[in-house]
């Protein structure tokens, strides 16, 4: 049946306004978004020794793990229904409303789909998405493409990760993961990244749908780009030139100024050449702004959750809009040279800024940025 | 108020190539990946693609500029995630070149890198037709305009009921007027 609010925003030359209408989240810094949103801005970290598995034989035995050992499909299926409460997704309206999942790639993809699809009453999805740290934004910016242009009207945007053996062996044997036990983003003395569990939904919408269906807006997504570095099979480009054209896009396709931005969640894995990367990616796009815009990277309190992360810190950067509470980079001891940011630390900044900012970046040099406005 | 669905539209294909491309074709090794064909595969299938439109490497920078890729693969590299749950097994120690191939990023890193491709990476395990999706993928990305042209590659390695792996590759853009 078609969806009595489709309309073709395309066919007039027009976007469609895109707004997120519901969101869920369930990590070891926080299940829920007010838990999440009040232990990254205190600059709580969420690290422990893991007792999920064995980590006798590693070099890094910390990681940000939820209690017990949760079960991925359960995870997004508790999100999912949070998500779709909050955005009033009753039975009717879930079943012409398409699912966008984003996990890593394994045998279990389709089986662990058809599960949420039969488990929620959602639309089964036509692919898991699995582009590492770029996963979930690009199934978020699928997501909006497709609502801006009128294909569709809303979208259930779903995406987890849970700290397991073989991919902790891998990050361990590839030297990535903080022997310190911390995650230090944009510091001196920084490490290297620390694995964390999550499980993140997110409820896409045109603003005409949710108006049409009396939802309240928790925020715009304004904006989105993507790009790649074209550089090489694991590194970032040194100069943020293909970052940057992500951000660039995001912002040009909101119609903002980099004046207008008042925070950046940023990828931050706590590595020292990504972060160093990054940052020349911030000065390149922003400008002068970029030294008078806090950023923080949540990975320092929520650990990376991978194909998970850039839903997760959509989440927070829609939290600290709206609440107008910037989260702390946590585990900073000082500043890099080659990081010149205006970094969030020691404890929360207030603001009252209308558009942030939330980037990711992965392997093979995929870029994405996501601009987010207040309602 | 009458529901419309606007019909997407539907990518012109500028170039095409499969692997494998007859009984006794091989999979050049290249460097940085061990243990697994499917990188190899990826890598190749898309070289032949994009040879077969561009020549020889790089693309031209307004083009490779604006081109992306999407990997649509319905298992992944199950080689390499194989041989990692079995090193845990067995206890032994995981091989660090594992843990740069452990997802479908990297050997796309591979061919942007040698291409001059720098437009958007999508990796996808697709449920339907593998190459089809991901043509629908590329086609949010040119119809988004975050890319002009997409190097859309379908790989999947053998499983006991396919007789050997295979791979497909489509060069595709948004521009209908574009020559072959």
């Amino acid at each position: 049946m078609a969806d009595p609010g489709t309309r073709s925003a395309s066919a007039r030359g027009t976007r469609e306004p895109v707004v997120v209408s519901g969101i869920a989240v369930r990590s070891a810094a926080g299940s829920g978004p007010a838990a999440l949103l009040a232990r990254v801005c205190a600059g709580d970290a969420a690290f422990e020794p893991v007792t999920r598995f064995d980590t006798a034989q590693r070099r890094t035995t910390v990681a940000a793990t939820m209690p017990g050992d949760p079960v991925l499909v359960d995870e997004l299926a508790a999100v999912i229904e949070d998500a779709c409460a909050e955005a009033r997704l009753d039975p009717d309206p879930r079943a012409d409303t398409p699912m966008l999942l984003a996990a890593h790639a394994d045998r279990t993809n389709r089986a662990t789909a058809d599960v949420l699809a039969r488990r929620t009453g959602l639309r089964t999805p036509a692919r898991t998405y699995t582009a590492a740290c770029v996963a979930a934004t690009s199934a978020a910016a699928d997501a909006a493409t497709m609502i801006a242009a009128g294909r569709i009207d809303r979208a259930v945007v779903a995406a987890g990760y849970l700290v397991d053996p073989d991919t902790f062996a891998l990050f361990d044997a590839g030297r990535t993961l903080a022997r310190d036990g911390h995650v230090r983003p944009f510091s001196t003395g920084r490490q290297g990244m620390l694995l964390g569990d999550a499980a993140v939904a997110v409820v896409l919408e045109s603003a005409a749908g949710a108006e049409r269906r009396h939802v309240p807006s928790l925020a715009r997504l304004a904006g989105w780009g993507r790009s790649g570095d074209a550089y090489h099979v694991c590194q970032p480009r040194p100069d943020g030139t293909g970052l940057a054209r992500a951000i660039d896009a995001a912002i040009a396709q909101a119609g903002v100024a980099p004046a207008q931005i008042g925070y950046v969640n940023a990828n931050g894995t706590g590595t020292v050449y990504s972060d160093r990367a990054e940052s020349a990616a911030l000065h390149r796009a922003l400008g002068p702004d970029v030294r008078r815009i806090p950023v923080s990277s949540t990975k320092s309190v929520h650990g990376h959750a991978l194909e998970a992360s850039g839903l997760l810190e959509l989440v927070l950067t829609v939290l600290a809009l709206r609440a107008g509470r910037l989260p702390v980079n946590a585990g900073y001891l000082g500043p890099d040279d080659a990081c010149e940011l205006d970094v969030v630390v020691d404890e929360e900044r207030a603001t009252d800024t209308r558009y942030a900012l939330t980037i990711n970046a992965a392997f093979g040099g995929a870029n994405t940025a996501l601009l987010v406005g207040a309602p | 108020m009458t529901a419309q669905r606007t019909a997407p539209t539907e990518p012109k294909v500028l170039a095409r190539a499969e692997w494998p491309a007859g009984d006794d074709d091989t999979l050049p090794r290249i460097a940085g990946f061990v243990v697994s064909d499917f990188n190899p595969l990826v890598a190749e299938v898309a070289e032949r693609c994009l040879r077969a439109y561009y020549g020889t490497p790089p693309a031209p920078g307004d083009r490779g500029a604006r081109t992306g890729v999407v990997l649509a693969s319905v298992r992944g590299d199950v080689t390499t995630a194989d041989t990692v749950a079995e090193a845990l097994r067995a206890g032994r120690r995981v091989p660090p070149l594992l843990f740069f191939q452990s997802n479908p990023n990297a050997v796309v890193g591979h061919v942007t890198s040698r291409w001059g491709l720098a437009g958007p990476v999508v990796c996808t395990s697709p449920f339907g037709d593998p190459l089809a999706d991901g043509v629908a993928v590329a086609e949010l990305l040119i119809g988004d305009g975050a890319a002009a042209e997409v190097l859309v590659i379908a790989a999947d390695l053998a499983t006991d009921g396919d007789d050997r792996d295979f791979a497909v590759a489509v060069l595709v853009t948004g521009n209908t007027t574009a020559e072959r």
